[in-house]
């Protein structure tokens, strides 16, 4: 007998530039997760999954799965590990769980990713983040901290497609205006186009505003088999329809395509068959806006639009509520800030809102949804479609 | 940035967790393309048995899973295909804004994105060739018996052919 597996609970810490340490920061999100559900008896939890990708690097401190469970409270029998893939930390340890779940390996699991990235030495943040990428080959190229990278992938999809500056313009006042919404993310204020067009320059063409932030921060999901979601909750049940990971490739030199994300490609066919979903038939999307470019290629590579109109899908409001796939509805990365094991995790609660229709910025009637992050060096892309109904 | 309180460290902080790879035969099997750097060649492996000439060198082929692998020479200058120049966010001991990346093709072997030095803001456009550029980077400080040896290291960028 098929075992279908659903979110019964989701809650975050507020995320920022936090005082607190990262432990913190992972009660303040199962209390939050807690309190979304007060249904659920937390002891009855049988797995759990940490999400962290800076924990040893930030906060000094492997083995965090059971220091974790100790804090928030939960004794799992069945699975006690973190999980790591940087950005995608947090949809990776989703996809895990779900497995687990579906397999029989573990029937209720909670899924926490978070990270304490700002230290004592803030420009250590930055120096750290060369083991994101290739460390050895790209790392002492300078390309930890990802904005040349994007930069460039902004200017040639610029130059192959006609996009525009103002395009990755419409995506921050978007996202900025979401999360000016949302009481956890870490921007509380809207921008206008014209403060995001005369924005402080990081590389041509991405200025301050086409950036995501560093964040701290932390997030949980609850995921439990169907039979028990039943009985742990009274809300309207969110199922994991099927996922999606892939990669092709990690150094540099060897992206097979800078515009086209040929690992998103492969990662969304995946999602989309086994989910037995349209791309037209998803009605709410969280993609990994860690810049503006990267959401507008998401639209297309995950086939929102064709090929190169990303920029004219978004300009044209087709990805904002009221349109074909309202995306980023809570403020997305650049919005809530980006505490990489936290992000996917983050993505989850607010797909799992919108499909039961508690969100802050409700889209009327929402059946599927969709996350997506990228990672590393756009080196992996991992998407999850969530829907009322089973696949 | 000195270190207080680790002594064998001598104030290099920077370098016992770095941005440059531990390239000496001891840290690292595929040593000999920092020693080849050194002589201003950009070397890889070739597998002898199937011919495939994967970057990063490696110690096992991708494609056929040999051992059987050879150094060889791939071409030192490239041609710009496009320009990124960072303003803020250069991390930290990549000197001051802006750090130069470039898109190179070298010559059809593999699209490299890499760190152009000596090369000033706007100077570099599409089209443009640019060659290896080998330099010095802080050595690692290891413990030798009682004493503390610094072994040397580099490492490559490109920059502009003038």
């Amino acid at each position: 007998m098929d075992r279908n597996v659903c979110v019964i609970a989701g809650g975050m810490s507020k995320w920022g530039v936090r005082d607190g340490s990262q432990r913190d920061f992972f009660q303040e999100a199962a209390k939050a997760c807690y309190d979304d559900n007060p249904q659920l008896n937390p002891k009855e939890i049988d797995g759990l999954l940490v999400a962290s990708a800076y924990t040893e690097r930030t906060s000094y401190q492997t083995h965090l799965a059971p220091l974790v469970a100790e804090y928030v409270g939960i004794q799992p029998k069945n699975i006690c590990a973190r999980v790591e893939l940087l950005c995608a930390s947090g949809s990776s340890a989703i996809i895990l769980a779900f497995a687990m779940i579906k397999s029989g390996q573990a029937d209720v699991v909670m899924v926490a990713g978070g990270e304490k990235l700002y230290t004592p030495q803030k420009w250590e943040v930055f120096y750290s983040e060369l083991a994101s990428v290739d460390h050895d080959w790209d790392g002492g190229q300078g390309l930890g901290l990802p904005p040349p990278v994007f930069a460039m992938v902004a200017k040639q999809h610029m130059l192959q497609y006609g996009t525009k500056k103002e395009h990755l313009g419409v995506v921050s006042v978007k996202n900025r205006r979401n999360s000016s919404k949302n009481p956890k993310a870490q921007f509380q204020t809207p921008v206008t186009m014209e403060e995001v067009m005369s924005g402080r320059m990081i590389v041509p063409p991405l200025t301050l505003y086409d950036c995501c932030p560093i964040t701290d921060g932390a997030a949980c999901l609850v995921l439990a088999v169907e039979e028990k979601a039943k009985q742990m909750t009274d809300k309207p049940l969110v199922y994991i329809r099927g996922t999606g990971q892939a990669s092709v490739n990690n150094m540099s030199a060897n992206m097979p395509n800078w515009t086209t994300w040929e690992a998103l490609k492969i990662a969304a066919d995946q999602a989309y068959s086994k989910s037995k979903v349209d791309p037209k038939e998803v009605n709410v999307a969280m993609t990994h806006d860690c810049f503006t470019i990267s959401e507008i290629i998401e639209m297309e590579d995950l086939g929102f639009c064709k090929k190169g109109e990303g920029g004219f899908f978004v300009a044209d409001g087709q990805n904002d509520f009221g349109g074909q796939v309202p995306t980023n509805t809570d403020g997305g990365l650049l919005g809530c800030g980006h505490p990489f094991g936290g992000t996917g995790i983050r993505q989850g609660i607010e797909v799992t809102r919108q499909l039961r229709g508690d969100a802050i910025q409700q889209v009327p009637n929402a059946t599927v949804g969709l996350t997506h992050n990228l990672s590393g060096f756009i080196a992996a892309h991992t998407v999850l479609i969530y829907g009322r109904e089973v696949a | 940035m000195s270190t207080p309180g680790i002594s064998i460290l001598d104030g290099k902080y920077m370098v016992t967790m770095d941005l440059f790879p531990q390239q000496s035969k001891e840290f690292n099997q595929i040593y000999k393309f920092y020693e080849y750097l050194k002589e201003g060649r950009f070397t890889t492996t070739k597998c002898k048995d199937c011919g495939s000439e994967p970057f990063p060198p490696r110690v096992m082929c991708p494609d056929c899973y040999s051992t059987n692998v050879e150094w060889v020479d791939w071409p030192t200058v490239g041609t710009v295909i496009d320009v990124t120049e960072e303003a803020v966010g250069v991390p930290l001991g990549f000197g001051k804004p802006p750090l130069v990346h470039a898109l190179v093709d070298l010559d059809g072997k593999k699209t490299f994105f890499v760190r152009i030095i000596n090369c000033k803001t706007g100077e570099l456009k599409s089209g443009d060739k640019v060659k290896l550029a080998v330099f010095d980077v802080d050595p690692v400080p290891q413990e030798f018996g009682r004493e503390v040896i610094n072994i040397p290291r580099v490492f490559y960028a490109f920059e502009p052919v003038k």
